[in-house]
């Protein structure tokens, strides 16, 4: 079942020349934990607000478990949409304590199942023995516990984060990311979260949607979009690819490499096409004839890996770089490289 | 569908967005009724009055006018420059103590010196006997005069123009005036070449304010004897009996406001003063010696002997002779009534100011800032203008709904403390409002939306959220009202019900019969009351350092 849809959502701001979002979608399955990822300012918070009641779409329609709660000239406050959020400044209410704040949202329970809902989310989220201390007396990462299990008490079924890990320390952050994937995995939670951080996505989300100034570029799972992202921008946003021109032939692409032989079905409409090949998708083998060979003019050690340049000469045309990840331990002769892509790993971008 | 807006349809239903428009309305009614009369043609009592009363009106206005913006630049600009930019004996108490006067209201003020430099005065007779100073019939010169009345508003308001410069000056970031120097300019060349054309904003703000105190002033321009268009308003009422004359002149006077206002806007523009934040290094205060420090003494002890020390001395020195037969019970009924009645304004400013400023956050629109922007034009409004907008439909009301007198007048809210306190709703607005509003923005909004995502309406949010951690606002919001209250005098002597009395008023009169040292125990309860926010305020800063 669908817990949250988006359809076609506009969102203009009255003193802005261009709509913050333009006619976005996404479908959030049950207990599914979905990213909306993009850089600062491309109206992936307007989303979340606009989901959470806070703003008001232009157009378009969301639905709360099958249920519309904004659009067709109807809107329903936040109060009663049951959606919990995690705001990036957590604001915890200063003047209570943390007992206070978390059961601040329990008001509608007996007093008992307050306590008990309480005192579950308060074992869950790690904050036992805090109970009476005031936010300004907690830690960053205890306050963002503290902020998660507050809009997780009354128990709703759709939680919203707010780029949650950007103020926590780098050394803590895959901790919380564990803890908190855990938390909401464990309570049956349907989460949706805003980061502009692709570790985040990759380590937490279920389903990711890349967001381009207020406009969709691709929804999909971290590992498809990681290796086949749809344009030069989903692709360059997880990290660094070799974007390689290339015309269908029978043999294959036809690129300034030379042949790159496929066993890939390659959609046959296609004439032109830009190739995307991950630097780590490529196989180093001297011995073998089928092999580009370039010279290394790059080389450096990067801890885990190394990353070496090669510039491939094209007797045609303009030489091409190639930028490939290899074992650390990885030496080369007389700085030349013989690589080969790895089959399955050459992707076409299709919206380019 | 209709093809209105999901915004549009969640205003509709939104009970706030009602009642603020309703409020709003209301609390302009005045306004509009004043405004509507500046076409309606008059009777003969107006071209009367437009022929022989108008140019005096318009010409003391404007003299008052110039002459309290010099006199108010001069006094709070050098001020503001020298306790902002220099360290000399004194300047830590004057930091705070310049801003007293605005506790002394202009027409207190002004019949206490006029008894000050008067014939019969303790300080002449003591002059004149002493060391055989006599300078005719008054010291020094005739106070009661348009001079006179020029210098003792300046005195009153001139903290308004070193307030908001000074936090000007301060807020200014040493390298400029560093980058200054190294261009070889000298001390006073930085001043009038760097800081005060940049400071020009603020200064005319300041200036401004200073200037509305002066078109709503009544009490000091009648008892000097100067004809402004207030005491032209309450001439046509009280007089003439015309109200339509005492609306028209009202609407006259409302042109002077708006002309003013307009012109701050239009001198501020588009300029923006702001200072980067990152590069930001507070002005390190030069030392002055010698002459230079005594100097910056004398010019800051000037305005604050004149414009409070010597004055509140001196109401001091009557009370003393006097409170013995001036304070019994009629004065005790007195003080009631000026404290509950500023009591009871109070909380309903507050109310009114915290509910439309909650709407404005939780609802923002346009339109709903609008609204809050027309609750608020009151402020701008002579107390003697809003009296006389609320005046005309409320006699109205009166002769629709009212019960006959033994006059044979239909009397409903005329008169009433109802029509007293919704004036000073009027008035008054915006005082509450901006320093609740200035609180409230000091508040995370993700903490009401927290509160609201997690089921609270938005009453309770307001209730448990916003309200403890306002807290402080609405102290300072309510004291400022109160203390406007208490002293107004204009609004109040028009609408106040037969027989009542307040201290402002009861002081006012003591001293328009001649009874200078009676007024002082009454006058001397407003002043110290005043004093109040000040000196808490001081507090608050010094306590925070």
């Amino acid at each position: 079942m669908n817990i949250l849809e988006l359809k076609n959502i506009t969102k203009k701001f009255p003193e802005a020349r261009d709509p913050a979002v333009y006619d976005f979608n996404l479908t959030v399955k049950r207990g599914e934990i979905v990213a909306l990822l993009g850089e600062s300012g491309c109206g992936k918070t307007t989303i979340l607000r606009m989901i959470a009641g806070f703003e008001l779409p232009t157009r378009g329609e969301i639905y709360i478990n099958g249920e519309i709660v904004s659009g067709k000239g109807i809107f329903h406050e936040p109060q009663v949409r049951k959606v919990g959020i995690v705001f990036q400044d957590y604001a915890l209410f200063p003047h209570k304590t943390v007992w206070e704040n978390i059961t601040f949202g329990l008001f509608h329970l007996s007093a008992d199942l307050a306590t008990n809902n309480a005192e579950k989310i308060i074992e869950l989220s790690g904050l036992k023995g805090l109970e009476k201390r005031y936010p300004h007396q907690l830690s960053g990462g205890q306050k963002q516990r503290v902020a998660l299990a507050r809009a997780m008490a009354p128990e709703p079924k759709l939680i919203l984060f707010d780029e949650p890990f950007s103020n926590i320390d780098s050394f803590r952050k895959n901790q919380m990311r564990e803890d908190i994937r855990n938390i909401i995995k464990n309570t049956d939670a349907t989460a949706v979260f805003v980061t502009h951080d692709t570790r985040d996505v990759l380590s937490i989300a279920d389903k990711v949607s890349v967001i381009k100034e207020g406009k969709h570029m691709q929804t999909d799972t971290p590992d498809k979009i990681y290796n086949n992202p749809v344009n030069v921008y989903v692709a360059n946003f997880f990290g660094k690819t070799n974007f390689i021109k290339a015309k269908i032939s029978k043999e294959g692409f036809k690129t300034p490499l030379g042949i790159i032989k496929t066993t890939d079905q390659i959609p046959a409409h296609l004439n032109e096409v830009l190739l995307s090949i991950r630097p780590e998708e490529f196989t180093i083998n001297p011995e073998s004839q089928d092999c580009f060979c370039g010279n290394i003019v790059k080389e450096r050690f990067m801890g885990d890996y190394k990353e070496l340049t090669c510039k491939v000469e094209n007797p045609d045309g303009e030489d091409t770089e190639i930028i490939i990840h290899v074992s650390p331990t990885l030496n080369c002769r007389q700085h030349k490289c013989y690589f080969k892509p790895n089959d399955g790993k050459i992707n076409i971008l299709r919206d380019e | 569908m209709p093809a209105i807006s999901l915004q549009t349809h969640r205003q509709l239903v939104n009970p706030w967005i009602w009642l603020t428009l309703l409020s709003a309305t209301i609390i302009s009614l005045p306004l509009f009724v004043v405004f509507s009369n500046i076409i309606v043609p008059g009777n003969e009592t107006w071209q009367h009055i437009l022929k022989n009363l108008i140019p005096t009106y318009v010409l003391n206005t404007i003299y008052l006018m110039v002459g309290v913006a010099l006199l108010t630049f001069l006094f709070g600009v050098s001020t503001a420059w020298l306790v902002s930019m220099y360290r000399f004996p004194g300047r830590k108490f004057f930091s705070w103590a310049l801003f007293l006067p605005i506790a002394l209201p202009a027409y207190i003020s002004g019949f206490t010196w006029a008894g000050i430099l008067d014939y019969t005065s303790p300080v002449y007779v003591f002059l004149r006997n002493t060391f055989g100073i006599d300078t005719g019939q008054y010291l020094f010169f005739n106070i009661l005069s348009l001079p006179g009345a020029i210098i003792i508003l300046s005195l009153a308001y001139y903290p308004y123009v070193y307030l908001i410069s000074r936090a000007y000056f301060s807020r200014q970031t040493s390298s400029l005036f560093e980058v200054a120097a190294s261009l070889g300019k000298k001390p006073f060349k930085i001043f009038y070449q760097v800081a005060l054309p940049m400071a020009r904003p603020a200064i005319v703000a300041g200036v401004s304010l200073a200037l509305m105190e002066v078109l709503n002033d009544y009490g000091l321009v009648r008892y000097f004897g100067i004809d402004t268009f207030t005491t032209g308003i309450f001439t046509a009422w009280f007089a003439f009996s015309n109200p339509q004359s005492a609306l028209k002149l009202s609407a006259y006077l409302m042109i002077f406001v708006l002309g003013l206002i307009l012109l701050e806007r239009f001198q501020r523009g588009q300029m923006r003063y702001d200072i980067d934040g990152s590069s930001y290094r507070p002005v390190k205060a030069v030392n002055l010696k010698n002459t230079h420090a005594v100097g910056a003494f004398v010019i800051c002890s000037i305005p604050f002997l004149l414009g409070f020390l010597i004055p509140l001395i001196m109401l001091i020195y009557w009370g003393s002779l006097t409170y013995s037969y001036v304070v019994d019970y009629r004065f005790a009924e007195l003080l009631a009534n000026s404290f509950i009645l500023a009591g009871i304004a109070t909380a309903v400013v507050t109310v009114f100011a915290l509910f439309i400023a909650y709407t404005v956050r939780s609802f923002p629109s346009r339109f709903v800032k609008l609204l809050s922007k027309v609750a608020t034009l009151g402020y701008a409004l002579p107390g003697a203008v809003v009296a006389i907008g609320i005046l005309v439909p409320f006699i109205w009301i009166d002769g629709k709904i009212g019960t006959f007198t033994t006059t044979g007048v239909r009397i409903a809210i005329t008169g009433t403390w109802f029509a007293l306190v919704f004036a000073y709703l009027v008035r008054f607005m915006a005082v509450g409002y901006n320093s609740i509003d200035s609180g409230m923005e000091k508040i995370s909004k993700s903490l009401d939306e927290a509160s609201t995502s997690l089921g609270l309406s938005y009453f309770k949010t307001l209730r448990k959220i916003n309200l403890p951690l306002l807290k402080g606002s609405l102290i300072s919001a309510a004291l400022l009202v109160f203390i406007d209250v208490l002293k107004e005098l204009p609004l109040t002597l028009i609408l106040r019900p037969f027989n009542f009395d307040t201290l402002a008023i009861r002081a006012f009169e003591f001293a328009s019969d001649e009874r200078v040292a009676e007024a002082a125990p009454a006058a001397l309860i407003i002043v110290i009351t005043g004093m109040i926010p000040v000196l808490l305020l001081n507090f608050l800063i010094e306590r925070k350092n």
